[in-house]
């Protein structure tokens, strides 16, 4: 388990990191999600101790020690590879470091390239990759050596949608494995689909610290999901209704005050009427989100 | 880059050996004469240097207007009086003049013998010339040749070496400067272990460069010793080849490789140091500028080692590498002394070597913003 107690960094006079503490037990994924600056890449930074820090950070039970960098796999959040050489020689470069033997590792290249659908060869040399590929060759690297902690700096950035589902793929078979995975993002809809628990950094404090139901539910079922004939502005004049937005024709999303109104729109809506739908739900995590950082900028 | 020195030597050959072709037969002399004794005599007595094809003046003058000729030598013998005439576009060269005129005594004089009908003995006597003698102690001479020779060739070495990876290992250090791709190094190896490693391999570089010099200085000498017009050219010197040699294939190289690696390390944390990639040339600068000071501080002092700076030199890192070599030639230092020269020196690379790995990290990823005098002031007030 790799476990964060108390971790505060300071860089002059600007507070990157305050008290932030959280677990990533073994086969779980943890999401780190912030704004840009929030304080992610500075805690991946801290965990690897390219930094000082004031806290203590612990893997299997002690301080990581130059022993456990065979047991990591980082993805860093700009990408960058040795363009000069080839996929394979920079695959078994990496592979090497992480005491990988080169011919066990030539052996598996070619199945990683498959898996990933990598445009080229293992001779094809990095600078002639495009971006996309050139990230999959990286991820390649971060997970070859069957990483026990698995450190994701927005792995999913410039990656299009089926190359996405292939990372999610990579990191839930890695999780399977039994690797601790904490890996930040922006896009919420990738956290929502991988993580066990979500930690959200603003200006390096957490305010958010949990699973994804627990985060969820603790700003209640404010999100009203309805299919009706009414009109949004009829919609609006709903007691307890905030705002409305229409998803489709007839489909709207209310945003409630106060959750406890929603048996009352329930029978308003169904008085002499049929409703196709109507769900009472927490915000989705993009609207956390969005909330979170709302807070701040109010 | 390695092969760089065997090219230039080559291209230098090449083009000499080119040049020389097509200098010498414009640099050639016609002699003519109406005597043919007395031309066939002088050409006989001459080695190099003549045209002998052309045989009058009308077929030199034409020679000499396409520019094949350096000019014509006139030879005459009219009543008992020998004369030569030189017609050319520039003054005779002093060996040919040298050479036309001990021909045209030595002629002359025998003609004037066999006019005056002298016996052999007063032939004898009137041919007694004094002598004049130099007597010089070869081996010392070679001696001071050979310190010459082994000290410029070994402070040369140093010099282009030094000079030319230190640049290298600036660079290589630099372009690493705050890429993404060391953090993946670093959350995988050492900083420590991964600069020494890089330090390593650029030695090995320098190494192989050293050894091939080596190796192309035997086949050299191999080709010179089997080669029928060099071989006595290495004879008549094999003294001072082997005295140089000796000085040379010495401890003298482990200075040099030392010197080599004090130098590295210093240019492999400029290269760390700098703010950006870009500056890595800029990185390089102070290293040279030592080296370069170095290499010009043993001018003055290669005729007085005796000299007290070049005995504290010979002791101090970065410097020991041209000064110790320069003693250890000269005869002027002891084992012990050069014992603790090598450990000052060994120390030194140990010490920063250690220092730089320690630094690595920090000074790679960017880390932090304090500068390398901040850095030794903290370093100061905790020990203090």
């Amino acid at each position: 388990m790799l476990s964060i107690q108390h971790i505060s960094k300071q860089f002059d006079t600007v507070k990157a990191l305050t008290d932030v503490s959280f677990d990533v037990p073994n086969g779980q994924i943890l999401g780190l999600i912030g704004q840009n600056g929030a304080g992610k890449s500075t805690t991946f930074h801290s965990i690897l101790n390219f930094i000082k820090y004031d806290g203590t950070i612990t893997w299997q039970g002690h301080p990581l020690s130059p022993d456990d960098f065979d047991t990591i796999g980082y993805l860093p959040e700009e990408r960058s590879l040795m363009t000069k050489l080839t996929i394979e020689q920079q695959i078994v470069y990496l592979a090497r470091l992480k005491n990988k033997s080169a011919k066990d590792t030539r052996l598996r290249i070619d199945d990683w390239l498959g898996r990933f659908a990598v445009k080229g060869t293992r001779k094809s040399r990095i600078s002639d990759l495009s971006k996309g590929n050139q990230q999959k060759v990286q991820l390649i690297c971060t997970l070859i050596h069957h990483p026990k902690l698995l450190i994701l700096d927005e792995p999913f950035s410039g990656l299009d949608p089926v190359n996405a589902d292939l990372l999610k793929q990579a990191i839930l078979s890695a999780r399977d494995d039994g690797a601790a995975i904490i890996f930040s993002s922006h896009d919420m809809e990738n956290v929502s689909a991988l993580c066990d628990h979500l930690v959200m950094l603003r200006k390096g404090e957490m305010v958010l610290n949990g699973t994804l139901n627990e985060v969820r539910s603790q700003f209640g079922k404010t999100e009203l999901y309805v299919t009706t004939d009414w009109s949004a502005t009829r919609l609006a004049t709903l007691s307890g209704v905030a705002d409305v937005e229409t998803r489709q024709p007839g489909q709207y999303l209310l945003h409630l005050t106060d959750p406890a109104v929603g048996p009352d729109i329930f029978a308003e809506l169904t008085q002499g009427h049929y409703i196709e739908e109507f769900s009472q739900q927490p915000p989705t995590l993009d609207e956390i989100f969005r909330m979170k950082v709302g807070e701040d900028h109010a | 880059m390695v092969l760089g020195p065997f090219l230039m030597i080559g291209l230098t050959i090449g083009i000499s050996y080119l040049s020389a072709n097509s200098a010498s037969s414009s640099r050639q002399v016609a002699v003519i004469s109406t005597s043919q004794p007395l031309r066939r005599d002088y050409i006989k007595q001459q080695d190099s240097g003549l045209n002998t094809k052309i045989t009058t003046v009308s077929a030199a003058k034409s020679a000499m207007g396409k520019n094949h000729l350096a000019g014509y030598l006139l030879l005459s013998d009219n009543q008992q009086q020998i004369r030569a005439d030189y017609h050319g576009s520039s003054q005779m060269s002093s060996a040919l003049k040298a050479q036309t005129q001990n021909f045209l005594s030595r002629y002359q004089q025998a003609h004037n013998y066999q006019q005056a009908k002298l016996t052999t003995k007063q032939q004898r006597l009137l041919a007694r010339t004094p002598v004049l003698q130099q007597h010089i102690e070869k081996k010392a001479g070679t001696a001071n040749l050979a310190k010459t020779i082994s000290f410029w060739i070994l402070v040369t070495m140093i010099y282009i070496i030094l000079i030319t990876y230190s640049t290298i290992a600036a660079q290589e250090i630099a372009s690493d400067k705050g890429t993404k791709i060391m953090e993946i190094i670093f959350s995988s190896t050492t900083a420590t272990s991964y600069f020494v490693g890089k330090i390593t391999g650029i030695l090995l570089v320098i190494l192989t460069q050293i050894i091939i010099y080596l190796l192309g200085g035997w086949a050299a000498f191999q080709f010179a010793m089997n080669n029928a017009s060099l071989k006595p050219l290495i004879t008549q010197y094999q003294s001072l080849i082997d005295t140089v040699l000796h000085n040379l294939l010495s401890i003298n190289l482990v200075y040099l490789f030392l010197g080599v690696i004090i130098y590295t390390l210093l240019a492999a944390y400029s290269g760390a140091i700098v703010a950006k990639a870009e500056d890595a040339s800029k990185a390089a600068q102070p290293v040279i500028m030592l080296g370069v000071f170095g290499f010009f501080a043993t001018f003055p002092f290669q005729n007085n080692m005796d000299a007290l700076l070049v005995k504290i030199l010979s002791y101090v890192p970065f410097f020991s590498s041209y000064f110790m070599p320069m003693r250890i030639i000269n005869g002027t230092v002891n084992g012990w002394e050069q014992a603790i020269s090598l450990v000052v020196l060994l120390a030194a690379i140990a010490l920063f070597a250690g220092y730089i790995g320690s630094q690595y990290q920090r000074l790679m990823l960017q880390t932090d913003n304090r500068s390398f005098w901040q850095h030794l002031l903290h370093g100061w007030r905790h020990q203090s």
